[in-house]
C-alpha cells in the first residue's frame, strides 16, 4: 500500500495565490513554450472588474470567491538527502505551497483590439 | 526586460481604454522561466472543502492511501474522500502575489506596476467526494491470526501476522478515527502493541471464567472490581468505571447466541430462545433485539427459525450488499433489513433513502416489504 502525505510547506500563514481561468488555451508564438514569456497586463476597473490585455486581444472577466478553495500541491520525490531522522526513506509527498480562495474568470471570448495606425512605442 | 509604465500606458491607448476608469495598479503577468504545466506531474491543484482548508491552515496533514490496484482515497484525521481528477477545457493559471481589487484599494500603494510571475498552469484539478471508509479489509487482516491466548504456540511463532495501528493505517483505506471506531465495533484488543481479534472459543473461555468468578464471589454484574481483571485483556466487554467494571449484558447475550448459532445452520426459534436464556448468567435477560446484525429470524418457515447472519461478513459495496441480501431472502421488511444496511448510510443518508434507491417496495398482507429492483442471478 502506498501512503502519500500532503502537508503544509511551513507552519502558520500559508501563502494565498489567485487562480486565473481562461477560456481555451494560451499558446506561445513560434511554439517556444510558455516559460519566460510575457502574458499580458491585468487591470481592474474602479468597479473592480478585471480587464486583461493579451497581445491584440482584450478580455473582461469577474472575480469569484471560491466556496471550495484550492490547494496548490508541489510534489517532492525523495532524493538521497530526503531521509527522516531515523534514516528511513520518506517516499513521495506533496507540500501545500499555497491556498487559492479567489478566482479571476474570463469566460467570454476575447475581443480583438483594432488599430488603424500602429503606434511606435 | 520588464515592462515599463510607458509601455503599459501605450497598450491602454491602443486598446482605447480610459486609464481614469482603471485602478492605478497593474499586474504585468509573465510566465517564469520554470513555469510549466501540471501535466508534467510536479504540482497539481486540489479542491478542498472549507473544513479541510481550515485543517491545512492549522498545520494538519492529509494522506492519500491506496494500493496500486485500488482507487486512491484521501483521508483527513476523521474522514475519507474519493479522489478524482476533474478535467476542464479552460486553462487554469496559478498566480502568486496577485492582488484582488479589494486588496489594491485597501493598500493604496504608489508602486503601480506589479510584476507577477505565473507559477504554472493546468487544465485539471483533483476533486474530493466524501465516502464511507473501506473497512472490510480490517477484519480480514485481523482474522489472519486471531489471538488464542498468551500460551498458544502461535504467539511464540514470531512469523505470524500482527498489526500495529501504524500497520493498519498503511493497509486500510480509511481515516485513523474511522479505523479506531471499527476496531471497537470488531471488539479488537490491543495486545502487546498489536491489534488482535480474540479467537472466538478463546473469548468464550475467558468470558466464562469471568462470569463464573463473578458468580462465585457474589459480585453484582454492574460492579466487578477492576484490580483482579485488568490483566485479562477482555476489557472490551466491560465499560470502564473508576475502580469497577460493569458487565455489558447485551454483549454477553450476543456472545452466547453466537456460540449457539455458530454450530448450527439454522435453529428452531422457540428452542433457541430457551437454550439461549439458559446459557447466559443468571440475572441477565436475553431478547432478540440484542441480535441485530448478528442473526436473522425467519417467521415464514414452520417452525420459525433463526440463523447466524453477521453484517460484517456481507459485502461492503452498496449494490453488492443489496444483491447478497436479496439472494438470501426475496422480500424483506424494513425492520429485518435495517440492521444489515445501517452501516451503508452515509452522511445525512437514511435507511429509507437507501431502500428507495436499491429496492422496490410492495404490500404483502398489509406489511410493506422490499425486494430487488433487478432479477438476482
Amino acid at each position: 500500500m502506498v501512503q502519500i502525505v500532503i502537508s503544509s510547506a511551513r507552519a502558520g500563514g500559508l501563502a494565498e495565490w489567485v487562480l486565473m481561468e481562461l477560456q481555451g488555451e494560451i499558446e506561445a508564438r513560434y511554439s517556444t513554450g510558455l516559460a519566460g514569456n510575457l502574458l499580458g497586463d491585468l487591470h481592474y476597473t474602479t468597479e473592480g472588474i478585471p480587464v486583461l490585455i493579451v497581445g491584440h486581444h482584450i478580455l473582461y472577466g469577474k472575480i469569484i470567491h471560491l466556496e471550495k478553495p484550492f490547494a496548490v500541491l508541489v510534489k517532492h520525490t525523495p532524493g538521497d538527502q530526503d531521509c527522516d531522522e531515523l534514516g528511513h526513506e520518506t517516499g513521495t509527498r506533496y507540500l501545500v505551497t499555497a491556498l487559492i480562495k479567489d478566482k479571476i474568470l474570463f469566460k467570454t471570448r476575447p475581443k480583438p483590439i483594432i488599430t488603424n495606425v500602429p503606434k511606435k512605442v | 526586460m520588464k515592462r515599463t509604465r510607458e509601455e503599459v500606458d501605450a497598450t491602454l491607448q491602443i486598446a482605447k481604454l480610459n486609464a481614469a476608469e482603471l485602478l492605478p495598479a497593474v499586474h504585468c503577468l509573465g510566465f517564469g522561466p520554470g513555469a510549466s504545466g501540471a501535466a508534467a506531474g510536479d504540482f497539481c491543484l486540489l479542491e478542498l472543502e472549507p473544513t479541510l482548508c481550515q485543517q491545512l491552515e492549522d498545520g494538519h496533514s492529509l494522506v492519500i492511501r491506496g494500493d496500486k490496484d485500488e482507487q486512491a482515497v484521501l483521508c483527513s484525521k476523521d474522514k475519507t474522500y474519493d479522489l478524482k481528477i476533474a478535467d476542464t477545457s479552460n486553462m487554469l493559471l496559478f498566480i502568486p502575489g496577485c492582488k484582488t481589487p479589494d486588496q489594491l484599494k485597501k493598500e493604496d500603494s504608489h508602486c503601480n506596476i506589479i510584476h507577477t510571475e505565473i507559477f504554472g498552469f493546468s487544465n485539471n484539478y483533483w476533486e474530493l467526494r466524501r465516502r464511507r471508509p473501506k473497512l472490510k479489509k480490517l477484519k480480514k487482516l485481523l482474522m489472519e491470526n486471531p489471538y488464542e491466548g498468551p500460551d498458544s504456540q502461535k504467539e511464540k511463532d514470531s512469523n505470524s501476522s500482527k498489526y500495529t495501528t501504524e500497520d493498519l493505517l498503511d493497509q486500510i483505506q480509511a481515516s485513523e478515527e474511522e479505523i479506531m471506531t471499527q476496531l471497537q465495533v470488531l471488539n479488537a484488543c490491543e495486545i502487546g502493541g498489536y491489534w488482535r481479534i480474540l479467537e472466538f472459543d478463546y473469548e468464550m473461555k475467558l468470558l466464562n471464567h469471568v462470569t463464573q468468578l463473578v458468580d462465585s464471589e457474589s459480585w453484582s454484574f454492574s460492579k466487578v472490581p477492576l484490580n483482579t481483571y485488568d490483566n485479562m485483556k477482555i476489557s472490551d466487554n466491560f465499560s470502564l468505571g473508576e475502580v469497577y467494571f460493569e458487565l455489558d449484558t447485551d454483549k454477553i447475550c450476543r456472545a452466547a447466541a453466537q456460540m449457539l448459532l455458530q454450530n448450527a445452520v439454522k435453529f428452531n426459534l422457540t428452542e433457541f430462545q430457551e437454550v439461549w436464556q439458559q446459557s447466559v448468567p443468571e440475572g441477565m435477560v436475553t431478547s432478540l433485539d440484542q441480535l441485530k446484525g448478528l442473526a436473522l429470524v425467519d417467521r415464514h418457515s414452520r417452525p420459525e427459525i433463526i440463523f447466524l447472519l453477521k453484517v460484517d461478513d456481507l459485502p461492503e459495496d452498496n449494490q453488492e450488499r443489496f444483491n447478497s441480501l436479496f439472494s438470501l431472502r426475496e422480500k424483506w421488511t424494513e425492520e429485518d433489513i435495517a440492521p444489515y444496511i445501517q452501516d451503508l448510510c452515509g452522511e445525512k443518508q437514511t435507511i429509507g433513502a437507501l431502500l428507495t434507491k436499491y429496492s422496490r417496495s410492495s404490500m404483502q398482507n398489509g406489511v410493506k416489504v422490499y425486494n430487488s429492483r433487478r432479477p438476482i442471478s
